[in-house]
C-alpha cells in the first residue's frame, strides 16, 4: 500500500491538495479561537452582571436576621452545582447551600452535604460584608466550560468535511495524472526498448496541452520508426542483391572445377576460393536473418516450445564434435519446466551459435554445461564453459553486429554469432546476461514469465 | 526424370540445367512466370524448380495456381530469402521442400531426387537390408555378416534414415531436418562426426565400407 501511495504523494495535485487543508484549517482555528474567546469574556460579563445584581436585592434587606431568612428560602431551591449562596451571620452562624472555607491556597467552596464534601469546578464568586455578617454568592463557570466543547465541536463538524474533500480531490486529481503520466511515460519506454510501433495515441478527457505533448511524441516515433524501416530495407536489399552474384560465382567456380585438366596449384587456389565463398555466403545468410528478424513479425511463427527437449537434441547435435575438440558438453535439466512461447528453429539455432562459441573461444578439456532451471516463475536458459571468458568491460561491445575480441582474431567465426544471440532474445521478450562463470562465461537467458492463460 | 527448371537468373538456371542433364535427366529451362505455368500445365514433370523471386508471375503464386489446378507434381522452391517465416510461407503455397542461395549442386540434386521418390519414405519394412547389414526395427538390433552391433538411438536413426533411402544421397542439411528438426546449417561439422562414429561401428570393423561419401553432396548407402 505504501509502494502505491509514495508515487502519488510525490505528485503535484496531492501536493496542492495537503497545502490547502493545512491553510483551512489553521485559518478555521483562528477565527473560532476568536469568536470562542469573545463569547466567553460576553458570558463572563452577564454573570458578573447577574451576581451584583443578586447582592443589591440582598443588601435591600433591612438587617442580619432577614438576609439569613432570604439566604435560607434560596438556598432551598438552588442547586449548588449550579450557584453557591452562603451567609456567615454575625453571631457565627451559617445559612446557604455550600460553605466558604480557607485555608493556605485560599478560598474553597465546601458542600455541606457530608457524602461529598468538595464543589468540583470553578466558581465566579461575589462577596460582600452586610450587617455585620459575610454573604458570597457564586456561580459555577460550568457554562462557560461546556461553552468550549461547544466551539470544539463546530471546529470538528467544519474542519472534517474541508479536509475529507480537500484530500479526496487532490487524490482523484494525482491518480489522473498519474494515469496520464504513465500512459506518456510507458510509450516513450517502449520506444526506448525498440518498439517502434508506440504510440500514445488520444486518450479521451484529455486536455488540448496534454494532447498536442502526446501528438508530437507521436510524430517523432513515426518519423523514428519510417527511417529505421528505410535503413533496414536497404540492408536487406543489398544482401538480396548480392546473393545472387555469390550464387553465380559459386556456379562458375563449379564449373573450373569440375574442367579435369587443372593443375594442383590452381585446383588447390579454387578450392580455397570456394571455401570463402562459401562463408561470405553464411555471413550474408546470417545477416539477412538478422535484418529480417529485427524488421519483419517474426512473432507470427511463435509456438509453445519445449525448451527441455531443445537442450537435450543440441548437446546430442554437438555432442560428438564437441568430444572431437576435447570439449565435454553436460546438460543438468530441470523438471516441469513449463514450456515457453517461441520460434523453435531461432531458439535451436541460438543455442547451438553459443555451443558453438564455446567450442571455438575455449581450450581442451573445457567444460560445456546447458542447462534449464525455472527461477521466480521464469524459464532460465544458460550456457557455461570454464574457458578463459570474456572480460567484463567487452560483455556489451560482444553482443555487437560483427564485433570480435582482439583474443579471437585468430580463430574462425563471422562475429555474428552473439549479435544472432541478442537478437533472438529481444524477439522473445528474454533478458540476455554475460557473466563471469569463475572461471569461464556464462551465458544466460531468462524468457518472461508464463503467462496463465 | 523430366524436370522443368523455372530461374530467371541465366547463370544459375543454366549451371542447374546442365548439372542435371549429366545426370541423366530431361531438363526444361524457361525464364519467367508467365512461361513456367505454361509449361508446367502443359507437359507432363517429375518435379518443379522454383525461383521464389521470378518476373511476370511470381514463384509462390505459379505453385498457389498450379495446386489450385489440380496440379501434384513436386515443388522444390528456390529463393535469396532463408528466414523461417519465407520458408514456411512457400510450404503453404504447396511447396514440397525449399532451398538458400547460395546453394551447391549436390543439395539440390539430393533434394530433387527425394523429391522424385517422396513416398517411398513411407515404407513399412520392419526389416531393412543393405549388403550383409540387416536392421531390425522392432527388435532395434542391428547386425552384419551375423556379428552383433550395439549403436545408441541417435545412430540407429541416422542408419535407419539412410537404409529407408538405400541408393540415394541424403545431405548434411537432409540429415539435419529429419534426424533433429534443425533448419539451419551449423558451422561446426556436427553431421560428418555423427556419420564418422556410425561408420566406426558398422564400417570400420568389416571389410566394404556401406556408407559412402558422395563429395560436395551427402552420404548414401548403395542399394
Amino acid at each position: 500500500m505504501s509502494e502505491r501511495l509514495a508515487p502519488l504523494l510525490r505528485s503535484m495535485p496531492l501536493r496542492l491538495a495537503l497545502g490547502l487543508v493545512v491553510l483551512f484549517s489553521v485559518i478555521s482555528l483562528i477565527s473560532l479561537a476568536a469568536s470562542f474567546l469573545v463569547t466567553q469574556r460576553s458570558f463572563e460579563q452577564a454573570m458578573r452582571a447577574d451576581l451584583t445584581q443578586r447582592m443589591a436585592g440582598f443588601r435591600a434587606a433591612p438587617n442580619a436576621t432577614a438576609v439569613a431568612a432570604l439566604v435560607k428560602a434560596e438556598a432551598r431551591v438552588t442547586d449548588p452545582e449550579r450557584m453557591v449562596l452562603s451567609y456567615l451571620a454575625p453571631n457565627r452562624s451559617h445559612f446557604g447551600n455550600a460553605a466558604i472555607a480557607r485555608d493556605d491556597e485560599g478560598y474553597h467552596i465546601v458542600s455541606l452535604d457530608q457524602d461529598s464534601p468538595d464543589l468540583k469546578g470553578r466558581y465566579l464568586a461575589l462577596t460582600a460584608v452586610l450587617h455585620g455578617g459575610q454573604l458570597t454568592i457564586a456561580r459555577s463557570r460550568s457554562e462557560i466550560e461546556a461553552l468550549r466543547g461547544v466551539f470544539l465541536n463546530i471546529l470538528g463538524l467544519s474542519l472534517v468535511p474541508t479536509i475529507l474533500i480537500a484530500l479526496s480531490g487532490g487524490l482523484y486529481l494525482a491518480h489522473r495524472g498519474a494515469r496520464n503520466v504513465n500512459a506518456i511515460a510507458g510509450t516513450l519506454d517502449r520506444l526506448t526498448n525498440g518498439d517502434l510501433q508506440a504510440r500514445v495515441g488520444m486518450v479521451e478527457g484529455w486536455s488540448g496541452d496534454l494532447a498536442d505533448i502526446a501528438d508530437r511524441i507521436d510524430q517523432m516515433a513515426r518519423a523514428q520508426e519510417a527511417s529505421v524501416a528505410a535503413i533496414r530495407q536497404v540492408s536487406s536489399d543489398i544482401a538480396h542483391d548480392l546473393k545472387t552474384p555469390i550464387q553465380r560465382v559459386s556456379v562458375h567456380l563449379q564449373d573450373l572445377s569440375d574442367s579435369s585438366d587443372l593443375p594442383t596449384d590452381a585446383r588447390r587456389h579454387l578450392e580455397s576460393a570456394q571455401k570463402e565463398l562459401e562463408a561470405i555466403g553464411s555471413v550474408f545468410g546470417s545477416l539477412l536473418q538478422i535484418a529480417q528478424i529485427e524488421s519483419g513479425s517474426p512473432k507470427s511463427g511463435f509456438a509453445p516450445v519445449d525448451l527441455a527437449e531443445l537442450l537435450r537434441t543440441c548437446a546430442d547435435l554437438y555432442g560428438p564434435a564437441a568430444a572431437e575438440t576435447g570439449h565435454d558438453v553436460t546438460t543438468e535439466i530441470s523438471p516441469d519446466v513449463p514450456l515457453v512461447s517461441g520460434d523453435r528453429n531461432l531458439l535451436m539455432q541460438l543455442l547451438a551459435n553459443l555451443v558453438e562459441n564455446a567450442m571455438r573461444h575455449t581450450p581442451d578439456g573445457t567444460q560445456i554445461r546447458l542447462s534449464l532451471a525455472f527461477r521466480d516463475g521464469s524459464a532460465v536458459l544458460g550456457v557455461s564453459d570454464t574457458g578463459p571468458g570474456i572480460p567484463s568491460a567487452e560483455t556489451d561491445n560482444v553482443l555487437q553486429r560483427l564485433y570480435r575480441l582482439d583474443q579471437s582474431r585468430g580463430t574462425p567465426g563471422s562475429g555474428l554469432g552473439l549479435n544472432f544471440v541478442s537478437v533472438v532474445a529481444r524477439l522473445h521478450d528474454a533478458a540476455l546476461h554475460l557473466d563471469d562463470n569463475a572461471p569461464g562465461l556464462r551465458v544466460s537467458l531468462t524468457f518472461p514469465p508464463a503467462q496463465t492463460s | 526424370m523430366k524436370l522443368l527448371v523455372i530461374e530467371d537468373d541465366e547463370t544459375t538456371g543454366a549451371f542447374i540445367a546442365r548439372g542435371l542433364r549429366e545426370e541423366g535427366q530431361s531438363v526444361d529451362l524457361v525464364r519467367t512466370g508467365r512461361d513456367g505455368l505454361i509449361q508446367a500445365t502443359t507437359s507432363a514433370y517429375d518435379v518443379l524448380i522454383v525461383d521464389r523471386m521470378l518476373p511476370e508471375i511470381d514463384g509462390l503464386t505459379l505453385v498457389k495456381t498450379l495446386r489450385g489446378a489440380g496440379n501434384r507434381t513436386p515443388v522444390l522452391f528456390l529463393t535469396a530469402l532463408g528466414s523461417v517465416d519465407d520458408r514456411i510461407s512457400g510450404l503453404n503455397a504447396g511447396g514440397d521442400d525449399y532451398l538458400i542461395k547460395p546453394f551447391a549442386f549436390g543439395e539440390l540434386s539430393a533434394r530433387v531426387a527425394a523429391l522424385a521418390r517422396r513416398p517411398a519414405a513411407l515404407e513399412q519394412e520392419t526389416v531393412l537390408r543393405a549388403g550383409d547389414l540387416e536392421m531390425d526395427l522392432i527388435a532395434r538390433r542391428v547386425s552384419r555378416g551375423g556379428v552383433q552391433i550395439d549403436l545408441l538411438p541417435r545412430e540407429f536413426a541416422i542408419l535407419e534414415h539412410l537404409l529407408r533411402r538405400k541408393g540415394r544421397v541424403q545431405t548434411r542439411t537432409m540429415l539435419l531436418e529429419s534426424i533433429w528438426d534443425i533448419r539451419f546449417d551449423p558451422m561446426t561439422n556436427v553431421v560428418e562426426t555423427h556419420i564418422s562414429r556410425l561408420r566406426a561401428k558398422i564400417d570400420k570393423p568389416f571389410e566394404t565400407e556401406l556408407i559412402k561419401t558422395v563429395r560436395g553432396a551427402g552420404y548414401r548407402i548403395e542399394a
